[in-house]
């Protein structure tokens, strides 16, 4: 299991558009995927949990990955909460 | 449970207003993966303001596929037509659902999910949870 915390660049933060490419990415590995805001964990494959997080540019989140393929799926998520676009 | 193997959970966004019905489309459009179809059936035969339970039919069997079709209502006669329409398609019985949702968020919703290839009730029940989303912080 690898935890990482980091800050959300995105411009609109993680919600709407952003949120949902981001569950679609998510979606690309086998590993179990959380996102942690404060008290509230949810599930980064679903766009209810993420979308439920609420987490605006500049936020900081934690992302928990745990699987086979758990370090490229915290690369690729780290990259894209990262972008600045 | 996924759906194998690619078929996706389709959605027919049901307004009294044909234009805010292609409006959601169009909206969802931006954000949902490319083989996931959401098609509108809004307003009257007359382009007048209202449902008609033969739009909504015929849209249900354009968007057909075996993962399903899920219906989203704006308000009340809506989903009397929606319903009248999901009778009207036998051979479809249990593959037509109709969610309880807000239309736009939970449109929004079931495009991504259904673009994930989840079953039509993990699609429908992800719509339902909408009501629930507190959209603004604290």
């Amino acid at each position: 299991m690898i935890e990482n915390t980091v800050e959300v660049k995105l411009k609109t933060g993680l919600q709407a558009r952003p949120a949902a490419l981001f569950v679609q990415e998510a979606n690309r590995f086998q590993s179990n995927i959380h996102l942690q805001k404060d008290d509230k964990k949810v599930n980064a494959k679903s766009i209810m949990g993420v979308m439920s997080l609420a987490v605006r540019n500049g936020g900081t989140l934690q992302i928990i990955t745990e699987g086979t393929d758990e370090e490229e799926a915290m690369q690729a998520l780290t990259d894209y909460v990262e972008k600045e676009e | 449970m996924k759906v194998m193997p690619m078929a996706k959970v389709s959605i027919v966004v049901i307004s009294h207003s044909k234009q805010l019905a292609e409006g959601i489309v169009e909206l969802v459009s931006q954000t949902k993966q490319k083989d996931v179809i959401v098609a509108a059936a809004g307003g009257t035969e007359e382009e007048e303001i209202g449902t008609s339970v033969d739009i909504i039919t015929k849209t249900i069997n354009e968007v057909y596929n075996e993962a399903g079709v899920l219906l989203l209502f704006d308000l009340g006669s809506a989903f009397m037509n929606a319903e009248l329409a999901a009778e009207m398609l036998p051979d479809m019985e249990g593959s037509v659902q109709i969610a309880d949702a807000p239309i736009v968020e939970g449109t929004y919703i079931a495009a991504v999910e259904a673009g994930l290839g989840y079953s039509l009730e993990e699609v429908k029940n992800a719509a339902e949870k909408a009501k629930t989303w507190k959209k603004m912080d604290g």
